[in-house]
């Protein structure tokens, strides 16, 4: 059992609100991603859970119970660290072994859970190097066992691949989903990458300057976004949005959830257009199309539409979302969005 | 490939070899009067390697006074004075780079005004403390006034600040107490600087001559310095060769000390951004 409450967290520097009036619970077991762009606070939450950068007020519960006041290593949670912070003039070993000494473990069991988890980790041969001599992916998997050899109750994140070359990162996103699968223990990381937090999260955590903008699975945050922020920050290329001429609200669609015809076809909304720019990408092709003073993207898997040349676009009712003057989500059920939907 | 000779290369190295000559001079010459018969200390033209090697002037030099005591209490001093100086510099270093309290800034720069504060201004009253504190027959006035060593607290307080933040708090994490950070982190990663700071100060405290001149008041107290001072005055006049032979004993400890430390403590200036 580990599942974290935050209850009206607020964190200043001086006078600069960093975060603000944060509630939030994350599930026992989840495997929960806070994504967000970079300075909106994602670093200074993890602190907080972990009781190294404290909130200067609201409250933080694991399990029910306030651990606000207490000292980072009474709080049973473990962190990898950004930059790893790997100890420098100890070997890998003493890495791993220094949590469990200054926790009173004794030699015979340190030998063991040392053993077993660079088993897991896969850094056995590295025992007795110093971080020094290491590549940034054995360090991150340093970081990792530290943190795991603790059994704590709940695992911070910092980022932990951004250090990481492209490849590498992919090899170890699964390796993270298969620990967490193996171990069911809560998971917080923190990933300014879209990818990343798609693909791993059970839950994501959407942050935008300090507010959390929506908390739900991948696929709600793609499908069914609360507001204009979370529907143009996951997407790549993102969302299209315009304007209803003359109004603040605006309607948006994804470049994925557009049909390219040659002749007019049986959509709810249909536009001619002029194709400016083509990319082949391979699988798919994106296009950018021009009409009414507009410029969308679109992502198609079909290749045949030349630069330069006119085009039907065509989407489906269900694939317009509205956002009011406010940016927040029209959904079908509001008393606005019929009028609205009837104006395209 | 052959380096190139250029004009440059040439010059350069002929200013080094003068360079050399100016530092390396007077010291050779130290020595080899040292080993010199006074006939021959004083002869024009002077010799450039003693005739006969005049071990005797060492056995003269030790016999003419207490000289066992005096390096004794060198000793004694130097090492006292490093001793205090680490247990006051290293958690001094450390809560000035790491710690956020009330003051930090002020008190820092008290630190750094006792840096740059030269003895000649503060010896009269310290004198006077030591003698109202009865201490003036022992050694005590020649370590506890160097107890704080300002430039090193600076220089290592350089040094820990450079330590990213982010490995104290793992060690927070990892349940570890400040003590623990200090002697299992930190220290570690000083180690480098620190020593090169001990090994100055022992320089230093050893080659002192103006703060022992004030402060020890009778030959019991005398550090070696003030030994060598007083072979002036043995004969009357003065036996070059004997003096040369007690500054040779004098810098022994230093040219070994130094021969096994000048990496780490060219390298300490380096880190520090001195260099
Ligand atoms: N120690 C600090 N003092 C002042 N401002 C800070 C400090 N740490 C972080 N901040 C500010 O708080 C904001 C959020 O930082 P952070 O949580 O690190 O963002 P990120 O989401 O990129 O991890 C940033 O604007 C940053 O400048
Ligand atoms: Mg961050």
């Amino acid at each position: 059992m580990a599942e974290i409450r935050f209850e009206e967290i607020t964190k200043k520097f001086g006078d600069k609100v960093i975060l603000d009036h944060i509630n939030l619970d994350i599930e026992d077991g989840s495997f929960t991603v806070m994504i967000g762009p970079s300075g909106c606070g994602k670093t200074t939450l993890l602190r907080i859970i972990a009781g190294i950068g404290p909130q200067t007020s609201g409250k933080v519960f694991l399990d029910g119970e306030d651990i606000s006041g207490l000292p980072p290593a009474k709080r049973n949670v473990a962190m990898v660290f950004q930059n790893y912070a790997i100890y420098p003039t100890m070997t890998v070993k003493e890495n791993i072994e220094f949590g469990l000494k200054n926790n009173k473990v004794p030699k015979d069991e340190r030998e063991r859970l040392i053993g077993e988890i660079s088993e897991i980790v896969g850094i056995h041969e590295l025992l007795d190097r110093k971080p020094g001599t290491l590549s940034g992916g054995q360090r991150q998997r340093i970081a990792l066992a530290r943190a795991m050899v603790k059994k704590p109750k709940v695992f911070l994140m910092d980022e932990p691949l951004s250090n990481l070359d492209a490849k590498l990162r992919v090899s170890m996103r699964t390796e993270l989903i298969e620990l967490h699968n193996r171990l069911k223990t809560t998971f917080v990381y923190v990933t300014h990458d879209q990818t990343e937090a798609m693909s791993m999260g059970t839950r994501i955590i959407l942050m935008n300057k300090g507010v959390i903008q929506q908390e739900a699975t991948p696929s709600v945050i793609y499908q069914d976004p609360d507001n204009l922020f979370t529907a143009q920050f996951i997407g790549s290329p993102q969302m299209n949005v315009l304007p209803f001429p003359d109004e603040k609200v605006r309607y948006g669609f994804r470049p994925e959830k557009v049909h390219l015809t040659n002749e007019p076809g049986q959509y709810f909304y249909t536009r001619k257009g002029h194709i400016v720019t083509k990319e082949m990408l391979g699988s798919e092709t994106i296009y950018q199309v021009r009409y009414e003073g507009n410029s969308v993207m679109i992502k198609s898997l079909e290749d045949s539409f030349e630069q330069d040349h006119d085009v039907y676009i065509g989407v489906k009712k269900p694939n317009i979302l509205l956002f009011d003057e406010d940016e927040r989500r029209i959904r079908p059920d509001d008393a606005r969005y019929e009028q609205w939907m009837s104006k395209l | 490939m052959k380096p190139k000779i250029t004009v440059w290369s040439v010059v350069s190295f002929l200013l080094k070899v003068i360079l050399m000559v100016i530092f390396i001079f007077p010291f050779y010459w130290m020595i080899i009067t040292g080993f010199k018969t006074y006939q021959e200390s004083i002869a024009f033209p002077p010799s450039f390697w003693p005739a006969q090697l005049q071990w005797e002037n060492f056995v003269k030099v030790w016999e003419s006074g207490p000289y066992l005591l005096y390096m004794f209490n060198s000793f004694a001093v130097s090492i006292g004075c490093l001793v205090l100086q680490f247990l006051i510099m290293v958690p001094a270093s450390y809560a000035f780079a790491k710690m956020e309290f009330k003051g930090r800034g002020f008190f820092f720069g008290l630190v750094m005004v006792a840096f740059m504060v030269p003895q000649q201004v503060t010896f009269i009253s310290i004198f006077h403390m030591m003698s109202r504190a009865n201490l003036l027959k022992t050694l005590w006035p020649q370590i506890l006034p160097h107890a704080a060593n300002a430039f090193g607290i600076f220089l290592l307080r350089q040094n820990f600040m450079q330590i990213p933040d982010e490995l104290l708090e793992s060690a927070r994490l990892d349940n570890a107490n400040e003590f623990q950070i200090l002697t299992s982190v930190m220290l570690p990663m000083g180690k480098p600087t620190l020593v090169s700071i001990l090994m100055l100060s022992f320089i230093t405290t050893w080659n002192n001559y103006f703060w022992p001149f004030i402060m020890a008041s009778s030959q019991n107290v005398y550090p070696l310095t003030l030994g060598i001072d007083a072979l002036r005055d043995v004969e009357g006049s003065f036996d070059w060769q004997i003096i040369m032979a007690g500054n040779v004993i004098l810098v022994v400890p230093i040219i070994i000390v130094y021969a096994i430390f000048h990496k780490r403590i060219v390298r300490a200036f380096a880190y520090s951004g001195i260099k």
